[in-house]
């Protein structure tokens, strides 16, 4: 790619407009609470020259609400630019530093934005209820603490995002990684951010130990490819591995790698901190785990599984990591849906979802590694490998909708140290009907019920998978025994479907037909924000379920700048 | 999605493009008044002002009519099929067909528009609002509905989006899929009162009765879908060379199953028992299920057929259907009639009446349908057989549309004359002690201290909290909580309070509440007593005069029954003179046509008879009964949708003219008149004065059956004079004196006929019911006892299993997450060699 742009160079800016917007509002964040009246003395002098860093505050610039709203405009922002990239065709632009490319902007790359910044943007919206400011006439402890602390959890909000945008930027192994620690690091205090809780504090550090030895794992695993390919850009690893990608250097490699972005997506046996985690931490944060965090170790597994180890160039027809990441995704799924079943704490409950989730994404890679690319089939299986990106993309991007809206709902009740049982949601919808339906919305969608969003997520990848088991079978008239054994993934992925069925339908019993708990019958804590949130992930699961056109279209366009090359 | 032919011309109008409002606006008008209903029940401007939903649903019925009469304005003015518009794509998928091919399927509704289409979307959007209309004055005024009318608006909007969905909809598919929802909401609203056994029987038997059909219809589109590769749109189905790779036999097959599921809708022979229970429904639901929706659905699938009657392809291999479907009709409508006689409630007259004439319309598009089939009727040198094929259909379609309006009218009608005179009963009984009825609440608290026997001291003094002697509103509120038996909002307190406070100072002392509690129970003792006597309101034997006291109702009844009857110049007459003469014209070219075809003729006099006798007992002759003489004018709610369908069905004459007897698909623009008066004289000339002798002769034979014999009969058995001093308007002035004149000087006793076995089994239905219920009985009973058991043993037994072992599964899988990070790592590790040993496993 000679036409890239440098780094800082002409067009730098505008092509990566989003990101910059993040970090002007990171600086915004840092500087703005801080300014002040302060002077300072040129010495030797009389003469003192307004320095406004630090001093007595202002009224408006130290008001503790400033840094969520600061932190939700800057996400929506973020959010409506990478957006507006997308209209008129997006023009693929490429950073590169002499021959080594960074980050590719492109429709694959910029989908992925969208879904960070719109779950963080709505994290962002809802945490100003959920973590509520206190007014400035409030000198009781933890009032001041409240306020003291604002800015540092949308800070961590901010470069989270960050992060994750070069995460799905990434054109090189290091830089990816780069970005996939920095938004780690930042989901590791926010989940310990309620550090005066027991399991807030604790979550945080399970989080952090087990999730350091994965990257440990995984870093080693980079090495290791470095050592033996001598570069981590895609491109050149991508040549490198069909070249010699059957030596053992590289296999221990990608094993390693595996197990880094196995942790990010909670594939089970790696995924045990993850249930801790979204119980501890704040609901929003939960949310963002179980969908943009959860998105990016999708970017990453995609990458290494799709990008360098690519099947397409293969020569013999089994892809490496075919039965490895197949026996991943079973496991994973059905650990995550039984663990389901028995949980009474609804946040685990939807963490083990989450985990199943997993499973069924990984799935669906798995059946881009069972396709055959000799010569005559290639272009069948181009068209096999697109439809099935298009429905993780699609799965991905729906799952912000209607799991970071449970969260949120959860995040409501735990404003008054609801949400951990079941029983807590007892009676919502004598209490607040709006959010018992939506709650009910969020789980049928959760559970694949037509006409919404999660059932066309479901069903895209379903038959993104049997298409690929069937087209392996060759042509003519198709015998079972032909048909490729990863159309079993399919089917034991509907059986967990219908099991995951019971413990969603069961929050809508406990919600419509339980009594509300002793000393939990009054109406819910306010919070317009939030519950703009949440009505905001209603519209989009609805309208994603029944008007999913232009929506899969764009999975499609971005689906196709992965994969297209092929 | 498929492809058309190219005789087919597609019209972008912009009135499709908003074609799926007129169903979606409902179907979503139907969660909306769901739950306002549930969160403002009871409250006084919910009830008064938005009348419980019922004028939500009335803004949205009336904007789904305007964009019926846009997207209909735009097809008149087009005059052509407008035919397939994909409107909306849910999603696309690619399936494998047998021939390892890839099928595109798209899944998504379209809009499909000719020239049924249109006739039934004006028929139903039109009804629906009217109907609507009468609702309010009619389900609001009746203090039994309160705070429960917003299920019935919900339910309402849903029923009439089921029925605007099924005739917009593009596929088979999709009609199957509203035709259930229809069928659903029918439940619904015919056990709207569920609480009275026979409501909710009369609910279960209408659902079990058309499942019967339904699953035959559901076997039928299963048949069609195989038969056209795995198509059930119309655009593939009913395009000419997609038919001409069917086999014809088969087709036939599965028209016929199908049209199994259309008798079972539309309540014929031998699926039509849950017709007349269904009038357990209130009057409203009535209408809407006799006129606007359910029963012209069966029609509809039929007349949906006609493009596979009509192909070249199938040319004179599906008659035998034809005839079938000719002559269910023509025996229901004998029989139909023939039970009618004897009915003496008001609104089984009226149920029976649609059996009948849907039997009409039915034996019409079999005729049709027939002539479609065995004629050479497409293209050039054929235009005199094209006539006659859509002038058969279009009788058939424009007696669906007359039959509509009328029974419609009929319906609104008669349920206005049920009101009053439960009204007028109620009056009159309860004049002596009139009073508002208590508040529920202080009933149930009276009720509640006499079952505990506690006095109204014990009580009083228990929930006085401050001890000051009187109770004020928020003590009365906390001990009505206490007691469990209402927690209300302070602005329901107030009547309660009212009610109890007889000195008006806002507080409650004890002799107030004493005595007030006491009289609580006297009244509900009394009512008690009151609903003890029996008084049908819908019966016609305690009617009678009312032509003085509801004028504009009773004109909408006459107009209704004459144009019911076929008299001439009126709505009716048109159509039903087409289907008699065209079964006939069937009927000299195959004899098996004379069975439908003298079943027609006879039976036009039969509804001569019934209908004339169901006015004149219930408007003509003196008041039977005290309380028919105390009726009196109905509100305006009901009264405007009577007169806009009474000017609809007198001005028939206007559409005859305008062409609507001859509307059917494939019929172009030419075939509507030029000016109205050409209209008219070619109306009158094929009417009464045909230059075919036989038609002639038939079309008065018909005439005379219909308007002479059977009202003569009725005129000279029922009615009368009105009392002395009662005065009608004029118009009824001619009725009235000739009923007069007949039954003086013709009245004759037919209590031998009355008595005799055959009245006996007409009052029995025929004894149907009965056989149905021993067949249910004897063999499916216990069937379904054996079903049970597999059910709660197999199938119940391995969920249940499947339940247990996951649930045990899940206890072990969970004592894995012990909660230490340690064991988090090594189980990380484990995952990590495993992942290692598939890796390396693969490559060596």
């Amino acid at each position: 790619m000679t036409d890239g742009i440098e780094p800082f160079g002409e067009g730098f800016v505008t092509a990566l407009a989003p990101e910059f917007v993040l970090v002007i509002g990171l600086f915004t964040l840092m500087i703005v609470p801080n300014l002040g009246d302060a002077k300072f003395r040129i010495p030797l002098t009389q003469v003192r020259i307004p320095w406004l860093f630090g001093g007595k505050r202002g009224t408006l610039d130290s008001d503790p609400r400033l840094p969520g709203i600061f932190a939700s405009v800057f996400f929506v922002m973020a959010f409506i630019l990478a957006v507006v990239s997308f209209i008129g065709g997006m023009e693929t632009k490429t950073i590169a530093s002499g021959t080594n490319e960074l980050l590719k902007v492109d429709e694959f790359s910029r989908l992925f934005e969208l879904i960070f910044y719109g779950a963080l943007a709505l994290a962002s919206i809802a945490s100003i209820d959920r973590l509520p400011a206190t007014s400035r006439k409030d000198r009781s402890v933890s009032g001041l603490y409240n306020n003291r602390r604002q800015v540092d959890f949308y800070i961590l909000l901010m470069t989270c995002g960050l992060g994750m945008s070069v995460v799905a930027l990434a054109q090189d192994m290091f830089l990816l990684f780069i970005g996939l620690e920095l938004a780690s690091f930042s989901t590791y205090v926010l989940v310990a951010f309620m550090k005066e809780t027991k399991e807030g504090s604790e979550a945080g550090m399970k989080y952090f130990i087990v999730g350091s030895v994965a990257s440990g794992v995984g870093l080693y695993g980079l090495s290791l490819l470095y050592l033996w390919s001598g570069s981590l850009q895609f491109e050149e690893l991508s040549a490198h591995f069909n070249a010699t990608g059957m030596d053992p250097l590289p296999l221990t490699a990608l094993g390693m790698l595996l197990v880094g972005f196995g942790f990010k997506v909670s594939a089970a046996p790696f995924h045990f901190a993850a249930p801790d985690a979204y119980a501890g931490a704040p609901g929003p944060v939960a949310g963002v785990l179980a969908t943009a965090s959860k998105a990016m170790g999708i970017v990453g597994l995609l990458r290494i599984l799709l990008v360098v180890a690519s099947p397409e160039g293969m020569d013999d027809a089994t892809t490496v990591w075919l039965v490895a990441l197949a026996v991943l995704s079973v496991v994973t799924m059905t650990w995550g849906n039984l663990a389901a079943l028995g949980s009474t704490n609804p946040k685990r409950m939807l963490a083990y979802s989450s985990v199943a989730h997993a499973g069924y994404m990984l799935a669906a890679i798995t059946a881009i590694g069972a396709l055959n690319w000799e010569a005559d089939h290639a272009d069948a299986s181009r068209n096999a490998a697109l439809a099935v990106v298009t429905a993780l993309m699609f799965h991905l991007v729906v799952l912000v909708c209607f799991k970071l809206g449970a969260f949120l709902v959860l995040s409501l009740l735990e404003s008054e140290n609801g949400g951990h049982t079941l029983e807590s949601l007892g009676g919502l919808v004598k209490r607040e009907p709006f959010l018992a339906v939506a709650m009910f919305i969020f789980m049928m969608s959760l559970a694949g019920v037509p006409p919404l969003a999660g059932f066309l997520s479901k069903l895209l990848v379903v038959m993104g998978i049997v298409k690929a088991a069937l087209l392996e079978s060759g042509s003519g008239s198709i015998t079972f025994s032909e048909i490729h054994w990863v159309w079993y993934l399919a089917l034991i992925m509907v059986i967990n479907s219908a099991i995951s069925v019971f413990y969603y339908l069961r929050v809508g019993l406990v919600m419509f037909f339980n009594e509300p708990e002793e000393g939990r019958e009054g109406p819910l804590p306010n919070g317009t924000s939030i519950r703009f949130a949440i009505v905001a992930c209603v519209a989009s699961t609805i309208y994603f379920g029944v008007g999913a056109g232009q929506l899969i279209a764009l999975c499609e366009s971005a689906a196709n700048a992965l994969v297209g090359a092929w | 999605m498929g492809s058309t032919s190219s005789s087919e011309v597609i019209i972008h109008s912009s009135a499709v493009e908003y074609a799926p409002l007129i169903l979606i606006l409902p179907m979503l008008a139907f969660p909306v008044i769901l739950f306002l209903g549930k969160i403002f029940n009871g409250n006084p401007f919910w009830k008064n002002s938005v009348k419980e939903g019922g004028l939500i649903a009335l803004v949205i019925m009336g904007a789904s009519l305007l964009l019926s009469l846009w997207l209909i304005k735009d097809f008149i003015g087009s005059f052509d099929s407008m035919d397939e518009f994909t409107d909306w794509t849910w999603f696309t998928s690619s399936m494998w067909n047998s021939g390892n091919e890839t099928d595109t399927v798209v899944f998504g509704f379209g809009v499909h528009v000719d020239h049924i289409t249109v006739v039934l979307l004006f028929v139903a959007s039109f009804l629906c609002l009217l109907i609507n209309s009468f609702a309010i004055g009619y389900m609001n005024t009746d203090p039994i509905n309160d705070n429960r009318n917003h299920r019935f608006y919900a339910e309402f909007v849903l029923f009439c989006s089921g029925m605007l969905g099924m005739v917009l909809a593009d596929s088979f598919l999709w009609l199957f899929i509203f035709w259930e929802l229809m069928g659903l909401c029918s439940y619904l609203l015919i056990g709207f009162y569920y609480e009275r056994p026979s409501a909710a029987y009369a609910a279960k038997k209408a659902f079990l009765t058309t499942r019967v059909g339904d699953v035959f219809l559901m076997v039928g589109l299963a048949m069609l879908w195989t038969l056209f590769d795995g198509h059930l749109d119309y655009a593939y189905v009913f395009n000419d060379d997609n038919i001409a790779k069917v086999d014809p036999a088969s087709l036939a097959w599965a028209l016929g199953l199908m049209f199994i599921g259309a008798v079972g809708k539309s309540a014929q022979f031998p699926l039509h028992v849950w017709l007349p229970d269904a009038m357990e429904g209130p009057t409203p639901v009535s209408a809407l299920i006799h006129a606007a929706t359910m029963v012209n659905a069966g029609l509809y699938l039929v007349a949906r057929m006609f493009p596979f009657f009509g192909s070249e392809h199938m040319f004179g291999q599906l008659d035998d259907l034809a005839f079938i479907i000719a002559a269910i009709g023509g025996t229901t409508a004998v029989m139909a009639a023939a039970i009618a006689f004897v009915q003496t409630d008001l609104k089984k007259v009226l149920a029976y009446s649609t059996m009948s004439q849907l039997a009409y319309i039915f034996t019409g598009l079999g005729a049709a349908l027939y002539l479609a089939n065995t004629l050479h009727w497409h293209g050039a040198g054929h235009e005199v057989e094209h006539g006659i094929v859509v002038v058969a259909f279009g009788a058939a379609l424009f007696h669906l549309f007359n039959h509509a309006m009328a029974k419609g009218m009929l319906f609104m009608a008669s349920g206005a004359v049920i009101h009053e005179v439960h009204h007028a009963h109620h009056h009159l009984h309860h004049d002596d002690h009139h009073h508002e009825p208590s508040p529920k609440e202080l009933v149930m608290l009276a009720t509640y201290l006499k079952e505990k026997d506690q006095s109204a001291f014990e009580f009083f003094t228990s929930i006085d909290l401050d001890g000051s002697g009187e109770i004020d509103t928020y003590e009365f509120k906390e001990a009505l909580k206490s007691a469990e038996i209402a927690d209300l909002p302070p602005w329901e307190m107030e009547p309660l309070m009212n009610a109890i406070d007889l000195d008006g100072n806002g507080k409650i002392n004890v002799p107030e509440l004493d005595l007030t509690l006491t009289r609580v129970l006297l009244e509900e003792a009394h009512d008690h007593d009151d609903h003890h006597e029996e008084f049908d309101a819908q019966s016609m034997d305690n009617m009678g005069g009312l032509a003085s006291k509801m004028p504009i109702t009773a004109t909408a009844m006459l107009v209704g029954s004459l144009s019911i009857m076929g008299f001439p110049l009126i709505g009716g007459f048109w159509s039903k003179e087409g289907i008699i003469a065209n079964t006939w014209r069937v009927a000299l070219d195959d004899p098996r046509f004379m069975y439908p075809a003298l079943c027609v003729l006879l039976g036009a006099g039969m509804t001569g008879f019934y209908m004339s006798r169901m006015w004149l007992k219930t408007f003509a002759g003196s008041p039977k009964g005290e309380v028919a003489a105390h009726v009196g004018p109905t509100n305006t709610w009901i009264k405007t949708p009577l007169f806009i369908l009474t000017f609809i069905t007198l001005s028939g004459i206007i559409l005859a003219s305008m062409g609507f007897t001859h509307w059917a698909p494939e019929s172009k623009g030419e075939l509507l008149h030029d000016s109205l008066l050409d209209g008219f004289l070619y109306e009158m000339e094929h009417a009464f004065a045909n230059h075919d002798s036989f038609f002639f002769i038939l079309s008065y034979v018909a005439l005379f059956f219909g308007a002479i014999v059977g009202p003569g009969l009725a005129l000279s058995l029922y009615g009368g004079k009105l009392d002395d001093g009662e005065t009608a308007k004029p118009w009824f002035t001619p009725v009235l004196a000739l009923n007069a004149a007949i039954k003086g000087r013709y009245h004759w006793d037919n209590s031998a006929l009355s008595e005799s076995t055959l009245a006996t089994a007409l009052s029995n239905r025929l004894y149907f019911d009965h056989y149905y219920d021993m067949a249910m009985l004897k063999i499916v009973a216990a069937f379904s006892f054996k079903a049970a058991e597999a059910d709660s043993g197999v199938i119940d037994g391995t969920i249940k299993t499947i339940e247990r072992t996951s649930q045990q599964l899940s206890t072990k899988l969970r004592a894995l997450t012990t909660g230490s990070a340690r064991d988090y790592i090594l189980m990380a590790a484990i995952g990590t060699l495993v992942l290692f040993g598939l890796i390396w496993g693969v490559v060596a």
